[in-house]
């Protein structure tokens, strides 16, 4: 199974790396909107208990898992697409296991977020962060769980759908919002009671402080302190479950009602 | 071997139209290495039998064994048994040749030398050898289709199921698939189910299944299906074909069949075509546009059986593709 879930996401690396369009779309858009909107907000961000944090600084896990969160989109997009040209029933059809069809998109998606995310990395100590190898090995592990979250995620909403402007409305009203009110644009504290709550409940708040923790803490500090290990449980669980649920997805056909006689 | 034992599928009905009968117990066996063609009008339910027969949709009632394994209680597999040529192309077009056998062989479970012999099999049946290092998007029409093939054939099946295979190319291309098609087959002995709408495809086959409103209408080798039409008809062509087809019973007393534009006598015994043609023309002459006398092909056998000309069906399906 496992030998089948890698040849399918060598296959989505492979066409991902032969469209430079994608290559250079997915690593800027990112990267721009960090730049601008990160040095455009620094004067007035002042985040309580955190002053001492740019805007720049704070907005930067964010944007990782706003890379993720495209990553995973532009990787569930392909399923509509691998329908529409045919390819999909061909995977269909092979004797394979239904959950290695759904690993293969995944993990497609997740080694293309990986490869941006990684070169994101780069910046950190440009502003002033540092890593221990600990904490290094913290994050890539956080990188992949959240990927992984996202593109079963993605794959999830995705599966259903016949065209691909159908997933973009739904990217923009769910995706989207779910990234919104993660803590990546603006810290939990101080926001009105109901943007609080919705905030507490969406999992991808989780996945965020998985990608913050590991730039002001050791492994060790970070394994003892309890909200990173809620964040890291809540995380596992949404990222199984997506699975799960894709999986189950793709293997619900279509089944004739009985015959009237 | 294909088994299909009673079977039957229906749509579920939505809160519009109610629920629509695709399948209607339909049996069919086809034997080990038979190389047999479905064919029917649009809404006949082949496509819905193809869909089953995959394993992709599970149907209202009945059976289906596919090489000895049951397909709806072990579709795993059945599906190791056969191998799937789809109507849209179900290659990756941004991948090479090579690339796209090696993921088939990968989901397959094939790998290593094993891999090495097959590849060289499978694509020795086909003209890509030159060409595996190419893009399929950079491959005509043709050749694209011959690297599903050559991608079935990778896995060595017992059994393939193709679903009209030669759809948007060009007649030489065509008929090079079907001349490989039947070459391979015969050599593997492998059974082979096609859907088709090209009756000169169907010739060369074992049988012909014809199929309408979800039942099976013949099944017979292609020779013995146009026996049943009697040997020869005669086919007029009129403007006003209802009226005249009225005069002819009415005064000659012969068994007409109306279809467009088109009357045919079907049932006309060998060597009575030129008179009976004679006495038409001296009769009708105005009413007529042309004449002719026809050995009956599977078309016409597919007309008569299903009651509309390839015409027809034609242009059902393209309202059908663009609707």
């Amino acid at each position: 199974m496992i030998r089948v879930a890698l040849a399918l996401a060598q296959r989505e690396f492979t066409r991902f790396i032969r469209q430079p369009q994608r290559v250079i779309g997915t690593v800027a858009q990112p990267i721009l909107f960090w730049l601008f909107l990160g040095s455009g907000f620094s004067s007035s961000f002042r985040a309580p208990g955190m002053e001492h944090i740019s805007y720049l600084e704070y907005f930067y896990p964010g944007v990782m898992l706003m890379m993720m969160l495209f990553a995973s989109i532009f990787s569930s997009i392909t399923i509509i697409e691998d329908r529409d040209a045919g390819f999909l029933q061909s995977v269909l059809v092979a004797p394979v296991s239904r959950l290695a069809i759904v690993l293969g998109k995944v993990l497609g998606g997740t080694a293309i977020a990986m490869v941006q995310t990684l070169i994101f990395t780069i910046a950190a100590p440009f502003l002033g962060l540092s890593l221990s190898w600990g904490s290094l090995c913290l994050l890539i592990g956080a990188y992949v769980l959240s990927s992984m979250g996202f593109a079963a995620m993605g794959f999830f909403f995705a599966w259903p759908m016949r065209s691909s402007s159908g997933f973009h409305a739904i990217m923009m009203v769910f995706l989207m919002p779910l990234w919104m009110l993660s803590g990546a644009l603006f810290p939990i504290e101080k926001v009105p009671g109901w943007l609080h709550i919705l905030m507490t409940i969406n999992p991808v708040a989780h996945a965020l402080v998985l990608m913050r923790t590991p730039f002001y803490m050791t492994a060790a500090q970070a394994f003892a302190d309890q909200r990173y290990l809620i964040a890291l449980a809540v995380t596992a669980v949404w990222t199984s479950a997506c699975l799960l649920g894709s999986m189950a997805l793709v293997e619900k056909r279509d089944k004739g009602v009985p015959t009237p006689r | 071997m294909i088994n299909i034992s009673h079977l039957s599928h229906v749509y579920p009905g939505t809160r519009k139209s109610p629920p629509r009968m695709a399948i209607d117990d339909l049996s069919l066996v086809i034997d080990d290495g038979e190389f047999c063609i479905l064919s029917g009008p649009n809404g006949s339910g082949k496509s819905t039998l193809f869909r089953i027969l995959c394993g992709m949709a599970l149907p209202s009632s009945g059976t289906i064994s596919i090489g000895g394994f049951d397909l709806l209680a072990e579709p795993a597999k059945a599906r190791a048994q056969m191998a799937v040529v789809f109507q849209s192309p179900a290659v990756d077009k941004h991948l090479s040749v090579a690339e796209n056998l090696r993921l088939q062989a990968t989901l397959y479970g094939l790998k290593g030398s094993d891999y090495q012999e097959r590849l060289a099999e499978a694509v020795d049946w086909t003209d890509l050898k030159d060409r595996l290092a190419d893009k399929v998007d950079t491959l005509s029409g043709g050749l694209a289709r011959q690297v599903e093939l050559a991608k079935c054939l990778l896995t060595r099946p017992s059994i393939l199921l193709l679903d009209e295979p030669t759809t948007g190319l060009d007649p030489s291309s065509r008929r090079n698939f079907i001349a490989a098609l039947h070459k391979i087959q015969r050599s593997r002995k492998m059974t082979v189910l096609m859907t088709s709408h090209i009756f000169s495809e169907a010739e060369d086959a074992d049988r012909v299944a014809i199929m309408k409103g979800g039942r099976l209408l013949a099944l017979d080798s292609p020779q013995d299906l146009r026996a049943k039409l009697g040997r020869e008809m005669v086919v007029v062509q009129s403007r006003q074909a209802e009226s005249l087809e009225a005069k002819i019973r009415a005064d000659l007393g012969l068994k007409t069949r109306q279809y467009g534009d088109e009357i045919r006598l079907e049932e006309t015994c060998n060597g009575d075509s030129l008179p009976v043609l004679e006495q038409l023309l001296a009769r009708y002459r105005a009413d007529i546009d042309s004449i002719a006398i026809k050995q009956p092909t599977l078309e016409d056998v597919f007309i008569h059986m299903t009651g509309k000309t390839a015409e027809q069906i034609e242009r059902e399906q393209l309202e059908s593709h663009t609707s």
